[in-house]
């Protein structure tokens, strides 16, 4: 029993809360005013959702459901910053925060230092496929024109 | 308004553009956005002949006033060059958004060149978030980003305990006193000794999701992301610059694990992450 509630956390539901309150932890420390602390929340949440969702639920590899996440934070980063007026920087570096594989790379170092060949191999591997999928899925959101985005400055206030 | 104001020295405006840039790059902004920002504002001010050369830790100005047929100025001949060092340091986003919406506000000529040089001070000089907020978020970002890495419930309270104790020793020893390869190491040893002291007392499932969340504050999530940001935008030069301090930092985490794995599987068995 205390097995199962243990593992509460790997439920899609608390994956978003911890996207969300991870993000705006990360928020705080990065020194982000305040006032974009909810919003940041909500592009992080959002963009970790995505990739949990798809590679849980759909089946997707890891390079597609990163893919697919790094374009959902970078257009909605997008969007925020035209809504907020404020640098597209803000929402997205924390915003990829969860999807960047800095724990893969740190892993990869450790497990060269530790002998552990096979292993360093495996997660440099897909640490690298994860940063494939961020860049080219923030390449594509960065390729749309601002005019689109600028459609959106009626919502600003 | 003074005589001065209106027919600005190209030094002032460059000076004024250079101080802007230096607060954007000290505290993580793109290139890209740097060297837009700097000549949005000397554009402002009356110097179209900037030059600017930006690398991830050092800005190269010049300007050359074009030729002015009134008499009596001194811009006749001016010509401008300053080359500013900046240190690779950790990120302040809060500058960039201040910096980046008085830029804005000086293209549409709300500022003069001395208020808009008052206030860049005024900017650089903005206090950081209190340390005890700091820490409690650092505390708060290990617990949930231990649960998005695969650790269950328990894990996620001992990765936040740890990224607690983290970031107060960060804050006391490491930043003040020693360089960023040993603050890393020493930062990373630390917390990796309390999750392994935590686990083998049966406070933890995971030995390896804790430590992944506990030394998360120390992962350089902003000078990856932008030095990416600067590869795929062309600047080569400075993305790698990034890349190599992230990896630098990113060696230091791991060298801080595997020394703690080291020192302690003398006195616990099966250690692994």
């Amino acid at each position: 029993m205390i097995q199962d509630f243990d593992m509460i956390t790997q439920t899609l539901w608390f994956q978003a809360i911890s996207g969300f309150f991870g993000t705006i932890a990360f928020d705080v420390l990065f020194g982000v005013p305040k006032k974009y602390f909810f919003t940041g929340g909500i592009v992080g949440a959002a963009g970790w959702t995505t990739n949990v969702y798809l590679s849980w639920y759909c089946g997707f590899s890891v390079f597609n459901s990163n893919f697919c996440a790094a374009m959902v934070t970078t257009f909605l980063s997008r969007c925020f910053a035209v809504v907020k007026k404020c640098p597209v920087t803000v929402f997205r570096i924390s915003g990829l925060l969860p999807l960047v594989p800095g724990v893969g790379i740190y892993q990869t170092i450790y497990y060269i230092i530790s002998d552990n060949f096979s292993k360093a191999f495996e997660t440099g591997f897909t640490a690298l496929k994860v940063l494939t999928a961020i860049i080219i899925g923030m390449v594509i959101v960065s390729g749309i024109p601002n005019g689109v985005f600028k459609l959106l400055k009626k919502f600003s206030k | 308004m003074k005589q001065t104001e209106k027919t600005p020295h190209i030094s002032d405006a460059l000076e004024v553009a250079t101080k802007a840039g230096y607060i954007l790059l000290e505290n993580g902004a793109e290139i890209s956005r740097v060297e837009e920002t700097m000549n949005r504002i000397a554009k402002h001010f009356g110097v179209d002949t900037g030059n600017y050369f930006i690398l991830s830790n050092g800005i190269f100005t010049t300007g050359k006033a074009k030729k002015i047929k009134k008499k009596n100025t001194s811009s006749l001949s001016e010509q401008f060059a300053d080359v500013k060092y900046i240190p690779l340091r950790g990120s302040r986003l809060d500058k960039v958004v201040l910096v980046n919406q008085l830029s804005r506000d000086i293209e549409q000529g709300k500022h003069s060149l001395e208020s808009a040089a008052k206030e860049l001070e005024k900017i650089d000089k903005l206090p950081a978030e209190s340390k005890l907020v700091q820490t409690i978020s650092s505390g708060i970002g290990s617990g949930f980003f231990c649960s998005i890495f695969g650790g269950g419930l328990q894990d996620c309270f001992v990765s936040a305990f740890a990224g607690l104790v983290l970031w107060i020793f960060a804050l006391k020893v490491s930043i003040p006193h020693m360089s960023k390869l040993l603050g890393n190491m020493a930062g990373s040893f630390l917390a990796a000794a309390i999750c392994i002291l935590a686990v083998k007392n049966g406070f933890g499932v995971s030995l390896g999701h804790t430590i992944i969340g506990a030394v998360i504050p120390l992962v350089p999530g902003v000078a990856f992301t932008i030095g990416i940001r600067d590869i795929v935008g062309e600047d080569y030069l400075a993305g790698t610059t990034r890349l190599v301090d992230a990896c630098v930092v990113f060696f230091g985490i791991a060298m801080g694990v595997a020394v703690a794995l080291l020192v302690f599987s003398k006195f616990f068995t099966s250690l692994e992450i």
